[in-house]
């Protein structure tokens, strides 16, 4: 007597079939292709899912997965065929108590974070992938949308003056002058001042200790009352009324990711400002300032092709 | 091993597609950044502003050496800036009369000085350092929509600098001849949630040196002021500022009473002045959204003019009959007080004229009416006023913005002498602006306020202007505006007569006595009525830093109240009419990173019904200035300011400021030289206002830390 086939029994079947699937695709594939890309952050949420979940599609040949940090063993205790994907801090602090341990991306860090968390040297088989504007493509930036400018005003903090010698480095072969000025003591703006006054304009370095809610609101308005256009320090900032940036969003970060991973981790960079990147406007900003409003997508294919003919 | 970026073509790609910022994209700063250059917030560019604006920064209130802000405004195009007196500043825009400079709008952070009763700007008095000063804005045309009635011919808006930006100690001295002697001292300091600034100053001077006739000029001053400003955030959309000042000195003034009967030598040395101004105001902001915000302004300001002299005249000047007569006939009681002498008995006139007439000859001959006596004159005043204002600001779109709002203020000015009492005024005020950018190269403005003043009854004005902008910095601009200027109390109300106390000898039985001439305003004046006609072109050519402004204009004012405010025959009426025609240039150019060159022109051709009007009009003026930066903490600045002839009389000068900045640790001191120098040999406004030398040199030292 035969039976229909149960919902069971096709449940069953389906779930042999995908492993023998899974198997095959172990057995066959090869190996550098097929890889076990692991994500982890102290915190997880909305965000870190989409963007697991955005990875995932992009790279359907590999295993991505996250795993929140409290769960994992120390870093020596996971295979080194494993690609690790760090996306905060915390899980930087986690990965750098060992110094073996699978290759890893790090992402989500800034200059003045790693240089707080790590000194000047980088542990073996981790790549920084700097979230910070670099500085030469914000320098490109206003000297595409301000060609007249020529001193450029830089503020700095204890944390952020190291980045004074590569920005002068980078300002001197374009021929532009930077005018900086320390800046210790957010509830003194004397400093603000005394800048304002020798400046065409004001570059934004990614430092929280300077350009943060508190600060936001005196640095603008300030400035724009000496109709000085800010440029950066960071995307979130043009916004609030800075007048242009370039940034890195998901998709950027995404299309960076897909192109290291093709690699061998050998091959990866100790560190790395993305290529792929974008430029944003405020044209309310532009228009009270008398600047021709930013064409975002334009200018991001100047830079673009600029940096590729240095 | 570096990888190199990826192929072009899938960059150039990726680029063309990048879309909006994504609100939970990990990778953009998730900071709760406040929204700080709203569209409320952020302003028209100078290529798009619906009229012709000088802006004088700090850079140059520094360089300019000026101890005045009447100083600075030469810097302005078509600013006509005269002296009555060493301590009393008449300035009008382009012109009418000299005497009286009273069609011009001036704010101090929003607060009109405006005097309440007798319409006049004390320049000297107004308390504010010019050290506490950041910027003056000076709109140059009628704008009675955005600055209330008087903003008749120009707006003078003075910035003092933001708390926050006066952190920190600076003590200054200036000391020079001509008694120059000067001093500010500030104290700065921050907290979490807000910034206080407190400064004290004072001035001194000698003023002119000397009268036409070769005697001394009492026109000298000094004065101490007090200045306390506060800011402070209560939350992301609350703020609140508020100010108070005082200002306490002395004015000289030269003693000008004549005694109307021949043979009287008595008399005083001075009609000086005390003079004390307090002013404090409170401002609550209100942003509801980056689209929304608001504002509540109140203030309340005082004035107060203490002046009393010693006046001598003939006895029967206290005559009651001599005073009936006046109410009477005023031209037969003037002819008969003028050629007492002459009369043996009363000049032909009315029975009533003549029978006093004979009442006063016979007190004149036979009842010591020749005797010399003498008293008190108190010209005293107390204006005060009282302001609430409400500005709403909406952003509707992207491209539409309505400025709206509602003030309130009330007058009040109390004189003896004046206004025999008190005299009060109501005024209600609506007021709406929309700005409408119709395309990327289009932009109208247009508003109207409606004005409702309870002593000179109600108006509306309307305003409009065009701007095309050939690129955001290049723009050509039409205009057309009407403006109104109420009477003033004094003009429209005055009920002017001097009672002479503490008289030296009884006069009629009486130790005081009022003085026989009395003046009384028409109570029925309308509002004078100006209509503006401008074109403007306004660029600013980046690649060589030259900001370029040039305007044409065509104003006329109609219902001229002209007459001059005298208090024997006082008529005043709204007969009169000016017309103003000619051309504006303003060139700001940034040479170099250390030069700034600075040019202004103006030609105004003036005409008026009342040639009064057309005295203090100079048909060509202008400023010329280099400022430099020489390095190693040197600095100049060179100015020519001329007038071809204003009241007649021609104004050149030059004045040079080399300046040393010298670091002493954490602190800064600067020690400048100021040297000013008259190319003309002519007297300044008016004959009676001459300097024996002709350059006045004077230093200051400032100390920041």
């Amino acid at each position: 007597m035969s039976h229909p086939p149960s919902w069971m029994t096709h449940l069953f079947t389906a779930r042999v079939w995908r492993r023998c699937l899974l198997l095959a695709s172990l057995l066959f594939a090869t190996p550098t292709w097929a890889a076990e890309i692991l994500l982890t952050a102290a915190e997880d949420g909305p965000g870190v899912q989409a963007f697991v979940q955005a990875l995932g599609q992009k790279r359907p040949e590999d295993r991505v997965t996250f795993t929140p940090l409290k769960d994992l063993p120390a870093p020596a205790h996971l295979p080194s065929t494993v690609r690790l994907i760090l996306l905060d801090l915390k899980s930087l602090d986690w990965r750098l108590q060992d110094n073996q341990g699978p290759p890893t991306l790090v992402l989500r860090i800034s200059r003045l974070q790693a240089r707080q968390h790590l000194g000047h040297s980088v542990p073996p088989r981790i790549s920084l992938l700097w979230s910070d504007p670099p500085l030469e493509r914000q320098l490109r930036l206003i000297a595409d949308i301000l060609p007249q400018a020529r001193r450029i005003g830089v503020l700095y903090g204890i944390d952020s003056e190291f980045l004074l010698h590569e920005l002068r480095q980078h300002a001197t072969s374009m021929g532009l002058e930077i005018v900086s000025q320390p800046w210790d003591n957010i509830n003194d703006s004397r400093p603000l001042q005394t800048l304002f006054k020798s400046s065409d304009v004001l570059l934004g370095l990614d430092d929280p200790q300077l350009y943060n809610p508190k600060t936001a609101k005196n640095l603008l308005l300030s400035s724009y009352a000496r109709q000085l256009p800010l440029i950066g320090p960071n995307a979130g900032f043009v916004k609030a009324g800075s007048l242009a940036s370039t940034y890195s969003d998901q998709s950027d970060w995404l299309d960076v990711l897909d192109r290291l991973l093709d690699h061998s981790p050998s091959s990866w960079p100790r560190s790395l400002y993305p290529e792929h990147f974008k430029v944003v406007g405020n044209p309310q900003v532009a228009r009270s300032l008398g600047i021709e409003q930013v064409d975002e997508a334009a200018a991001a294919v100047r830079l673009a092709e600029g940096e590729k003919r240095p | 091993m570096y990888l190199g970026p990826p192929p072009r073509s899938s960059l150039v790609l990726a680029l063309l597609f990048s879309g909006p910022l994504l609100a939970d994209d990990l990778f953009l700063d998730s900071q709760p950044l406040p929204q700080v250059l709203t569209a409320t917030r952020l302003k028209q560019s100078a290529a798009a502003v619906p009229g012709s604006m000088t802006v004088i920064d700090s850079e140059l209130i520094k360089a300019s050496g000026a101890r005045d802000i009447t100083e600075l405004l030469r810097l302005v195009p078509g600013m006509m800036v005269g002296y009555t007196t060493g301590n009393q500043a008449a300035v009008n825009y382009h012109g009418t009369n000299a005497s009286d400079a009273r069609r011009m709008q001036v704010l101090i952070d929003g607060r009109s000085v405006y005097r309440a009763g007798l319409a006049t700007v004390d320049w000297s008095d107004i308390p504010v350092a010019m050290e506490d000063i950041e910027r003056i804005e000076v709109f140059r045309g009628p704008n009675t929509v955005s600055y209330g009635a008087n903003a008749l011919m120009a707006v003078v808006n003075i910035l003092t600098r933001s708390p926050a930006n006066s952190q920190g100690t600076r003590m200054k001295i200036t000391q020079g001849e001509r008694g120059i002697n000067d001093y500010y001292a500030s104290q700065g300091v921050g907290w979490e949630t807000g910034n206080l600034r407190l400064s004290v100053s004072g001035q001194q001077d000698d003023g002119f040196d000397s009268d036409a006739l070769g005697a001394d000029r009492r026109d000298s001053r000094r004065l101490n002021r007090f200045s306390l400003a506060v800011s402070q955030t209560l939350n992301q959309q609350q703020s609140i500022d508020w100010q108070f000042n005082a200002k306490e000195g002395s004015n000289q003034r030269p003693y000008t009473y004549k005694p109307v009967f021949d043979g009287i030598t008595e008399g005083g040395t001075n009609s000086d002045v005390t003079a004390k101004d307090y002013a404090g105001s409170l401002r609550w902001n209100f942003d509801f959204s980056p689209e929304h915000s608001l504002y509540i302004q109140g203030s309340a300001q005082q004035w107060d003019r203490r002046q009393i002299w010693k006046a001598c005249d003939a006895k029967v000047s206290f005559s009651p009959e001599l005073t009936q007569l006046w109410q009477l006939n005023s031209n037969y009681a003037e002819k008969l007080a003028r050629h007492m002498d002459n009369y043996t008995s009363a000049p032909p006139g009315s029975a009533a004229e003549q029978a006093l007439a004979n009442q006063v000859l016979d007190q004149w001959k036979n009842g010591g009416g020749k005797d010399s006596v003498c008293g008190n004159i108190d010209q005293s005043t107390r204006e005060s006023r009282y302001d609430l204002e409400l500005q709403d600001t909406l952003s509707l779109t992207d491209s539409l913005r309505l400025v709206s709002g509602m003030n309130y203020r009330y007058d009040r000015a109390d004189s003896d002498t004046y206004f025999n009492g008190t005299l009060d005024d109501n005024t209600w005020r609506l007021f709406g602006h929309l700005e409408w950018r119709a395309s990327e190269h289009w932009l109208l403005q247009g508003g109207a306020m409606f004005e409702d003043t309870r002593l000179s009854g109600n108006s509306l004005t309307p305003r409009v202007a065009v701007n095309y902008l050939i690129n955001p910095r290049h723009g050509l601009r039409a205009v057309y505006s009407e403006a109104i200027r109420s009477p003033d109390m004094f003009e429209n109300n005055v009920n002017w007569s001097y009672r002479v106390t503490n008289l030296s000898s009884p006069a009629y039985g009486q130790n005081s006595g009022q003085y026989f001439v009395k003046t009384r305003g028409p109570g029925n004046l309308d509002k004078e009525r100006m209509r503006s006609r401008e074109l403007g072109y306004n660029g600013f050519f980046a690649d060589i830093g030259l900001n370029v402004d040039v305007k044409l204009f065509y104003d006329e004012i109609t219902d001229m109240i002209s007459e001059p405010l005298r208090n024997n025959q006082y008529i005043a009426s709204n007969a009169n009419s000016s017309r103003f025609t000619g051309t504006e240039t303003q060139l700001d150019w940034r040479v170099s990173a250390s030069d700034r060159l600075r040019l202004t022109y103006a030609y105004v051709d003036a005409s008026a019904t009342n040639p009064l009007d057309q005295q203090q009009t100079a048909r060509n003026s202008g400023s010329a200035g280099w400022l430099r930066e020489w390095g190693q903490g040197w600095s100049s600045a060179l100015f020519y300011y001329g007038d071809d002839a204003l009241n007649q009389y021609r104004f050149e000068r030059v004045d040079m400021r080399v300046a040393k900045r010298i670091a002493l640790g954490k602190a800064n001191l600067e020690l400048a030289g100021m040297l000013q120098q008259r190319l003309d040999n002519q007297p300044t406004t008016w004959a009676d206002n001459n300097y024996d030398q002709r350059h006045v040199l004077y230093f200051s030292a400032e100390l920041e830390f």
